[in-house]
């Protein structure tokens, strides 16, 4: 099947999704309310916190503010494309996965397909808000070639957030667990990363850095950004993240085919 | 009427359960660790090298965050709010409204079975290695640590009372979206579980003083390093004992008018 069949296809099964999620509407603006309101008890403790030292690893408020909304801009997206993949244990175990398997298009994307989160504008409105405003507070002078970073960046973001779901997914493959996974590996690595990781001891900046690559979906972009230094890191690393993002999920892919290739279903 | 004998038995059977899905206490231990790793990252880049701020020594300050780690671990080691949202929306919970004990009362006994696992089998073994290798500053007074865990105990049954409330709320709304996340971060912030009470600007200090999150963490944790001390201990466990009884009642209220609900829609 060619690229062009699979895009057009992509959106047929992404717009029956949303018809569907559409049909609860009262739900659907009460999610976008709780992604706020969580969000915004996040911003208000990083606020509280700095209140009375004004700094965090020479970060300030605003300055942490925009590496906060980076991060939960690209987690906004990997909600939408990627999110559902963390309960891929869910369909293992009902058997309902086979049925993935049984279509002549490839599986990952299939599963990828099936649903599409458009909850997530809690996220966009949050961010997009917290943008304007620490735009305002710094005085960042946007240029395009600024923008277009920032985008890049994002896309960077949200291939890496994406490819460590894909592959905590892939867990399921072997131990039938990949929900559980999420919660030990993924939450806590994204609430570290809300903050700047210059205040983490040396080995957990690096694992974040070459190991799981959380720092490239906001702390190097936000120091390329707002012009701050990384330490024990080169400037300016940031501009690396949109590659890093491609290698990386193109890893996760290739772990998740390779999982799929030992997959034997349950047979119920 | 009470049965201790049924509750006890609860209690039991949850112990061993917990002892069946031990990947899930070690996950949970997975995660409470790499929390700890971030708070006392953070705290220690706030002070920046400096010996104290606001009065308080980076020693004590540590200890706080590590004392509040446990605590969190403990509080966390129960039935979570989604959980009994999830029994609500499903009616499973109805069946146990059919079966001759109290479900409020129930929970609490189940929740001593796991936690008590978690703190056995995880939380003690851990944090018992943290406070012998990290420079922590414990109390060298024995009285402080039984008031320490006296304090400790009431927070953990105000939290369950709160809890407990918040997850019966889905009884009287379709969708609970917001409101579950006005708990976690009240139980974050307000309770002083990252930040301790004296840091806040005064007007957030005041209305946290007046809430009853504050007994869940900021007490007891003040209480092993000695911010609160003295007399000041005592009117800080009858401030915990009065939010206890009135998050108890608030429970009961909600549960009473949540069962007769049920009744009203035919189960």
């Amino acid at each position: 099947m060619t690229l062009m069949r699979y895009i057009e296809l992509y959106f047929k099964l992404v717009s029956a999704g949303i018809r569907a999620q559409l049909q609860y509407r009262f739900a659907f603006v009460m999610r976008i309310v709780g992604m706020i309101t969580s969000y915004t008890g996040t911003a208000v403790t990083m606020w509280v916190m700095l209140y009375q030292f004004q700094e965090l690893g020479s970060w300030n408020f605003y300055e942490m503010l925009f590496l906060f909304a980076i991060a939960v801009l690209s987690w906004g997206f990997c909600i939408i494309l990627f999110f559902h993949f963390r309960s891929l244990d869910t369909y293992i175990l009902n058997g309902t996965f086979d049925r993935f398997l049984v279509r002549p298009i490839n599986p990952f994307f299939h599963f990828m397909a099936m649903k599409f989160d458009v909850a997530s504008f809690g996220q966009f409105i949050f961010s997009i808000f917290v943008f304007i405003w620490v735009s305002y507070e710094l005085g960042i002078a946007w240029s395009l070639g600024k923008a277009l970073f920032l985008i890049a960046s994002v896309v960077g973001g949200v291939l890496i957030q994406g490819g460590l779901l894909v592959i905590i997914s892939a867990f399921a493959f072997w131990t039938t667990k990949s929900e559980q996974f999420y919660w030990v590996v993924m939450y806590p690595a994204r609430n570290l990363t809300n903050y700047p990781l210059v205040i983490y001891p040396k080995l957990v900046q690096w694992f974040t850095a070459f190991v799981v690559p959380f720092g490239f979906v906001n702390y190097f972009p936000a120091a390329v950004l707002l012009e701050k230094e990384t330490p024990f890191f080169p400037d300016n690393i940031g501009y690396f993240s949109p590659v890093v993002g491609i290698v990386f999920f193109l890893v996760a892919y290739y772990i998740w085919m390779l999982g799929l290739s030992r997959y034997k279903s349950t047979g119920s | 009427m009470f049965n201790y004998r049924v509750y006890w038995t609860f209690a039991k059977k949850s112990f061993l359960r917990s002892a069946v899905y031990r990947f899930d206490v070690w996950s949970r231990l997975g995660s409470n660790i790499i929390f700890l790793l971030m708070w006392g990252s953070i705290w220690t880049a706030l002070y920046a090298g400096k010996e104290e701020a606001g009065g308080v020594s980076f020693e004590a300050m540590l200890t706080y965050i590590v004392v509040s780690q446990f605590l969190t671990g403990v509080n966390g080691a129960g039935t979570p709010l989604w959980e009994i949202q999830e029994k609500v929306r499903t009616g499973d919970i109805a069946l146990e409204l059919m079966r001759p004990f109290d479900v409020p009362l129930r929970y609490l006994f189940a929740d001593f079975g796991s936690v008590a696992f978690y703190i056995v089998t995880a939380l003690l073994p851990l944090y018992t290695v943290l406070f012998i290798f990290m420079d922590v500053a414990l109390p060298t007074d024995w009285l402080t640590w039984v008031y320490f865990i006296i304090a400790s105990v009431i927070g953990f049954l105000i939290r369950y009372c709160i809890e407990m409330s918040f997850g019966l709320l889905t009884f009287f709304l379709v969708e609970t979206g917001g409101i579950e996340d006005i708990f976690y971060f009240a139980m974050s912030l307000l309770s002083g579980s990252v930040i301790p009470l004296w840091f806040f600007p005064d007007w957030l200090a005041t209305i946290a003083i007046y809430l009853p999150f504050q007994g869940i963490y900021y007490i007891p944790n003040s209480i092993f390093i000695g911010e609160i001390a003295g007399l000041e201990i005592l009117t800080s466990i009858g401030i915990q004992l009065f939010w206890v009884v009135v998050t108890y009642l608030v429970l009961r209220l909600i549960w009473s008018r949540a069962s007769k609900k049920v009744i009203v829609q035919g189960g």
